[in-house]
């Protein structure tokens, strides 16, 4: 029942504009927090849910925050114990809009846009400003990729004392979402 | 103490320093988990665990979260390196995926249970491994 209504809901949606929905169920989303001359501090994740709404440039990601894979593993198990605390918040998401996003812009070539959102990790939520994505379009559907820092202390991630020079305070967060039409 | 003795002390201060150190590294540079070769927590079919996550996203998640479980269904979506079961269960796999198996086959698959994904009403599964 719930999913008839659902499909009609999204019929009669379909029928009254043209936006359409792009979606991927694997993208890329990786951090570095790395300190030079120490041990790298990196994961990458790599099946990373993004949706995104070509009418009004509409963005909503999910991370399940269990997925980022480490190079080393106690690195790992430490940061969904200690710092994440992945039990708790298993999830992160971005929730936002490209500004002034329109597919008759986009082609082969990268085009630049600005994203504002809100980005939630660790159960604290944060908006993001004029972050720079790169956007272009393919036979395949949309590619959006960019980066932006995070602040660990911004997410109520204590660092300890004695890691803390090993371990940056300023993440760099990278991401890759080729989005398909559905 | 004859040298005899002070030679043997240090050795055995050697040998001690020489084993916290060597249990110090694999502490450090430990393996990670094999999911492979895991023995599953639980073992249910896509239908049942994507109703257990729907019905009860914060149970469920206490109960499956991070562990290794076996699921099966059938072929849904096949890709290079993930699949999906029934529609609602997303595995994702470490390496390209060569298998026989097509759409709508009957398989069961091995994997770290990563949560709920609520955008796509799926439960994801990564580091999968086919069973049979």
């Amino acid at each position: 029942m719930k999913k008839t209504f659902f499909l009609i809901a999204l019929f009669i949606g379909l029928g009254l504009s043209a936006q359409s929905k792009y979606l991927t169920k694997k993208g890329t989303v990786a951090f570095e927090a790395s300190v030079p001359s120490f041990e790298e501090v990196k994961a990458s994740h790599n099946s990373v849910t993004t949706i995104m709404n070509s009418g009004n440039g509409e963005f909503a990601s999910l991370v399940l925050v269990k997925g980022f894979r480490f190079k080393n593993a106690l690195m790992e198990e430490h940061f969904n114990e200690n710092y994440a605390e992945s039990d708790t918040y298993p999830k992160a998401t971005f929730k936002g809009k490209i500004l002034d996003f329109s597919l008759d812009k986009l082609n082969a070539e990268k085009q630049s846009f600005l994203i504002n959102g809100q980005l939630t990790f660790h159960g604290k939520t944060k908006q993001l400003d004029n972050i720079n994505v790169d956007i272009t379009l393919n036979e395949e559907g949309i590619i959006v990729s960019g980066s932006f820092l995070a602040n660990a202390s911004d997410f109520d991630i204590k660092i300890p004392k004695v890691v803390k020079n090993k371990i940056a305070n300023d993440i760099e967060v990278t991401f890759d979402f080729s989005l398909k039409k559905k | 103490m004859t040298k005899n003795k002070k030679f043997r002390v240090s050795i055995i201060i050697l040998a001690a320093f020489a084993l916290i150190l060597i249990l110090g590294y694999n502490y450090v540079y430990q393996d990670h988990r094999n999911i492979e070769t895991e023995q599953a927590a639980f073992s249910l079919s896509a239908d049942e665990i994507s109703d257990e996550f729907s019905k009860n996203p914060e149970e469920s998640e206490k109960k499956y979260l991070n562990k290794t479980v076996e699921v099966y269904g059938h072929i849904t979506e096949l890709n290079d390196i993930d699949l999906t079961l029934n529609d609602n269960v997303y595995c994702g796999f470490n390496t390209s995926l060569n298998i026989s198996h097509s759409i709508d086959s009957e398989i069961k698959i091995k994997g770290r249970c990563i949560g709920y994904d609520d955008l796509l009403e799926q439960v994801k599964l990564d580091q999968c491994t086919i069973v049979n």
